[in-house]
């Protein structure tokens, strides 16, 4: 088998430390027939030209690039090989220049190291199999879990690329959190104005026929891999046809039941049918099964009386279950708030006027319980206001991490609250302050310039205790200098951690995505690939990988759809490349010992067969498998024991 | 009976439970006998070396050598034996990859002769002496064979043509390769397993395997294991992960993991090496994101404390057929 070495001197790089001259006649007493030449600057295009001229002329068969990092140029000598008709992987390449030019002072012993590693990788590139690329075909269209801010910015630009999204979301209304908010920090935009031309977009703007919206849904089954997934979605019964209902509101009225409405945090009523609340999109009602009368086999027509379109309720509405083939999946399904009553001395859910951000959130609303007045339960505006920042939060007794967002939601209210109320006391009790980002220190600054706000740090949420009593509610601290003092506030204010939203556990557990220590989807790499997660095709976006504002969510919605929109194209196969993990079924006893082992839980067990199989359109090559295998029945293709024995006896020589 | 072809056995460093693997074929042994003409076996007969040694090459069949390479006398018969035989078989595990006797590897020669002749509480040697190759007395000189430094397997002193694993290999295998020789049925190329599976032990138990995950372990003592489950997920080395199959699976139908008597599976070239790292990817430490790196020591340690002789666990059978072979001096 002819072997060539081809020597790349990158000028004095690596020509100044190692001689060649010695490198080939050390090569020549190892195997005569070896065929070794050198090249001045191998990855420039004449040094590649004359690489492959010369592998065609001398019949090369198995080939040798001692030169710089793989990761610099093994795809670029990859393909010199391709070019000049030979399997690209029968080529190993040396790294002669950061690994021991740049870093081996003697140029005697630079030298004597090259010679072993060239050695090496001879003796191993003869071993070497011709690996052949594997191509699928895919369906370019994307599933997008959650319409919050990250969903449907990503929906929205997928659509626009003429893909078609099923866009699941498993609530009445899309928009997720800042629907919900009066106003946005950092800049005070009105939440629902500022989504509304994204929700419009998404339900009837150009590319809307793009996308399939399910409201009331949730993903319940996922088969296949990236290119090629099957989803189960399930719908709840909505007992109101969204194409029919002109959304005008006239069966509200006449319903007579009525409930705590759960998206005002359960501050108000809603009626069996209902809008979860004012502006919500899609614009229809929906109707909850629980609580309506004909539902419950009763004689009440009244809403359907009131409509005055025909078919826009329908009792006999029922669920259903679509299933969808689609390439990728996109998750975004947002976050929520961490239980205040597990931190009891806060009084959260024992007294009154003590509330979450998501209550205060929907309490400054024009459109939530209160139209936008700030009341206490007595009915009266407040005078002073407490806000606990850090509820949770860097707390290794709760949650270890920031949750990034709680400050400057409170410097929002400090701001609301003053525009609101002027004169009213805001006092702000803190762990740490965090507002990070060019537009965030705004109403920082305001707030410590409101001359009704005062400031008190502490280092501990356990020395905070909020008591109700005769004259109010008063709250006790101990601040981080240890002084002890009290305060009185008509209303106090909870920012909670960020947790992962209600099931994101059992989403996980349907698409095979892990969830970190926390419970956020985990991504694959936190600096490089945080919108990807380790299931090859499953991507993540938004406040269900890690807390963050709006602008992160959308941007990471956009991350997510651009891996999308690159990798899995239309009319183009899916490139499976042959470095990955097999398994020889003969030699499989069917321990299991590998299939929890995989990070990309690319391997699987045939119950049937009683063997473990490989994904290889998942697998990624890692090669954690091979090593756990206790029985060698799975072989890592490029990286195999006769591989890499005869590399390291010939390094050892 | 001349005209029969010649079976011998012989045995090294061994325990002699090979022999007994062999005459408990009960009544097929007279089969062994009508097809063969068993001649050599210091056990059972009272052939001598000098009657061997007037053989001509190769007028031995087959020779079933049971037995590690310890002395300069197992290696000489060794030797003698592959001279004469056509086939010669590594039989059991001992010859085939050290087993028991190899676990002395861990230690150096005089360790051990001071362990067993001198600080032996049992042992009354008033005068310290050792057994030496050479003791002069007044007669002339003593001779005794060589105690080796290290124990060795057969093919590492002389050339095998095949293997028959097992501490003792079982005797339903032993028949196998027996009447497939009488049969004429092909062998596998030279160097090869014969009476034996290519996979592991788990591929004949029929315990009830899951995704494994072991977040603790226990000693044999400490458990009584169900019925069931794989005794690997109850948290009771098992060793038959790591194990050719070929036995059975006897020690687990019995609640007894397996202690790895059959030596690695086909294409593993370490057996403990291969039980620790498939051992270190099933157990649960939990999530270690962001843990300090002492903290992460500390469950693994937690996990595997319990171990008392990593290397007899591990390496109880095949530590000089392994890549470690022993103590590194
Ligand atoms: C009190 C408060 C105030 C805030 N104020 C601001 C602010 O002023 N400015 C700012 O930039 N950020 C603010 N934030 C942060 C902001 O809310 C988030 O950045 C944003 O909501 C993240 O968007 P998302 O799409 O990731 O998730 P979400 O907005 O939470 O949307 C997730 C969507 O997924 C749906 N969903 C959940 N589970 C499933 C499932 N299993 N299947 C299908 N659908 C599902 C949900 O119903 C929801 O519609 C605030 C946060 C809080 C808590
Ligand atoms: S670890 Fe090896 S032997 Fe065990 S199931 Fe996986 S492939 Fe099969
Ligand atoms: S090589 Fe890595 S990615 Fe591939 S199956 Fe094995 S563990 Fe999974
Ligand atoms: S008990 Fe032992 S041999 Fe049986 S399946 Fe478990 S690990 Fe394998």
């Amino acid at each position: 088998m002819k072997t060539g070495v081809y020597f790349c001197k990158c000028g004095t790089n690596i020509a100044d430390k190692i001689d060649a001259v010695k490198i080939r006649e050390s090569l020549l007493r190892q195997d005569p027939g070896i065929h070794f030449s050198t090249v001045d600057f191998m990855c420039s295009e004449e040094g590649k030209e004359a690489v492959a001229k010369d592998l065609a002329e001398n019949r090369v068969e198995r080939v040798v690039i001692s030169a710089c990092s793989p990761r610099d140029h093994e795809t670029t000598f990859m393909r010199v090989l391709s070019k000049a008709g030979l399997n690209p992987y029968l080529m190993q390449m040396v790294n002669v220049r950061e690994q021991i030019a740049w870093v081996t002072e003697d140029s005697g012993r630079a030298t004597d190291k090259a010679d072993r590693y060239i050695r090496a990788a001879v003796r191993r590139v003869q071993l070497h199999d011709a690996l052949q690329k594997k191509e699928i075909d895919i369906c370019p269209d994307v599933l997008v879990i959650g319409a919050g801010p990250a969903g449907l910015k990503a929906a929205l630009s997928i659509a626009g690329s003429g893909r078609k999204v099923v866009l699941v979301e498993k609530s009445p209304v899309i928009g997720g959190l800042p629907v919900r908010f009066e106003e946005l920090f950092p800049t005070m935009e009105c939440g629902p104005c500022m989504l509304e031309p994204l929700l419009g977009d998404v339900l009837h703007g150009e590319y809307a026929e793009n996308i399939e919206l399910l409201t009331m849904a949730e993903v319940t089954g996922v088969v296949g891999s990236y290119g090629n997934f099957a989803a189960k979605i399930s719908q709840r019964p909505r007992f109101v046809d969204m194409q029919v209902c002109i959304g005008c509101a006239e069966c509200i009225e006449p319903c007579p039941v009525s409930a705590k409405n759960t998206f005002n945090s359960g501050m108000n009523d809603r009626k069996a049918i209902s809008f979860p609340f004012a502006g919500a999109l899609p614009n229809a009602p929906f109707v909850d099964e629980k609580l309506c009368i004909a539902l419950q086999g009763g004689e009440c027509r009244k809403c359907r009386e009131a409509c005055p379109v025909e078919g826009a309720i329908i009792f006999d509405d029922s669920a259903k279950v679509f299933e969808r083939n689609i390439g990728a999946i996109i998750v975004a399904v947002g976050s929520d708030l961490y239980d205040c009553t597990k931190l009891p001395q806060l009084g959260y859910g024992k007294l009154d006027n003590i509330h979450t951000s998501m209550e205060f959130e929907r309490i400054m609303a024009s459109n939530g319980p209160t139209d936008g007045e700030i009341r206490t339960t007595a009915g009266n505006a407040p005078a002073s206001v407490a806000i606990i920042h850090c509820v949770g939060s860097l707390d290794p007794k709760h949650k270890e991490y920031c949750s990034g967002v709680c400050c400057q939601y409170a410097f929002k209210f400090n701001h609301l609250i003053e525009k609101k109320l002027p004169g009213t006391r805001v006092c702000h009790f803190y762990k740490e302050l965090v507002i990070p980002g060019k537009d965030e220190f705004g109403l920082y600054h305001q707030a410590r310039s409101n001359p009704q706000a005062t400031f008190v740090r502490y280092d501990d949420i356990q020395n905070l205790s909020v008591a109700g009593g005769a004259e109010g509610t008063i709250i006790q601290y101990q601040d981080n200098s240890g002084k002890s003092g009290s305060v009185k506030a008509d209303m106090v204010i909870l920012c909670p951690a960020v947790v992962p939203a209600e099931d994101s556990g059992r989403l996980g557990t349907v698409l095979e995505a892990g969830q970190d220590r926390a419970g956020f989807f985990e991504e694959l790499h936190g600096r490089l690939d945080s919108a990807q997660s380790k299931i090859r095709g499953v991507f993540l976006a938004g406040t269900c990988q890690s807390p963050m504002d709006i602008q992160k969510a959308m941007n990471q919605g956009m991350a997510a759809s651009g891996y999308i929109l690159s990798g899995l194209v239309a009319g183009r196969k899916l490139e499976i490349q042959p470095v990955n993990a097999e398994v020889d079924a003969r030699r499989c006893s069917g321990c299991r010992v590998c299939v929890a082992v995989c990070p990309y839980t690319a391997i699987s067990f045939d119950p049937e067969k009683k063997v473990a199989v490989v994904n290889d359109v998942l697998c990624q090559g890692c090669g954690t498998c091979v090593a756990a295998c206790p029985s060698a029945a799975i072989k890592g293709n490029h990286y195999t024991n006769a591989e890499i024995l005869a590399e390291i006896e010939e390094v050892l020589k | 009976m001349a005209d029969k072809p010649k079976l011998s056995m012989y045995w090294a460093a061994a325990c002699g439970g090979c022999e007994i693997a062999l005459v408990n074929l009960n009544e097929k042994i007279l089969d062994v006998d009508a097809a063969f003409d068993f001649m050599f076996c210091p056990c059972l007969l009272d052939t001598k070396k000098k009657d061997i040694e007037a053989l001509p090459d190769g007028a031995i069949a087959i020779t079933l050598f049971n037995g590690a390479i310890r002395t300069a006398e197992n290696e000489e018969m060794a030797c003698l034996l592959r001279k004469k035989s056509q086939t010669l078989i590594a039989f059991g595990s001992c010859s085939a990859e050290g087993c028991i006797p190899g676990l002395a590897n861990f230690h150096t020669r005089d360790d051990l002769m001071k362990a067993v002749y001198l600080d032996n509480a049992t042992i009354d040697n008033p005068g310290n002496i050792i057994p030496r190759p050479e003791t002069e007395v007044a007669e002339g000189t003593l001779q005794l064979p060589a105690f080796y430094d290290r124990v060795r397997t057969l093919a590492q002193v002389t050339d095998v043509d095949f293997f028959i694993p097992g501490c003792p290999p079982e005797p339903h295998q032993i028949w196998n390769v027996v009447s497939a020789v009488i049969a004429g049925a092909p062998l596998p190329p030279k160097g090869g397993v014969l009476g034996a599976g290519r996979s592991a032990v788990c591929e004949e138990c029929d315990r009830k395997k899951e995704d494994k995950k072991i977040a603790k372990l226990f000693r044999t003592y400490e458990l009584v294991p169900g019925k069931e489950a794989c005794l690997l997920e109850q948290g009771l080395i098992c060793m038959g992960i790591a194990t050719r199959d070929g036995c059975g699976a006897l020690c687990p139908k019995v609640n007894m993991p397996c202690t790895g008597c059959y030596g690695p599976p086909e294409g593993v070239l370490d057996q403990g090496a291969k039980m620790v790292a498939a051992l270190g990817s099933i157990i649960d430490i939990g999530d270690t994101k962001g843990l300090a790196e002492e903290e992460i020591f500390r469950r693994i340690d937690a996990v595997f404390g319990s171990i008392p002789d990593y290397a007899g666990m591990f390496y109880k059978y095949s530590l000089p057929g392994s890549i470690l072979k022993g103590r590194i001096s």
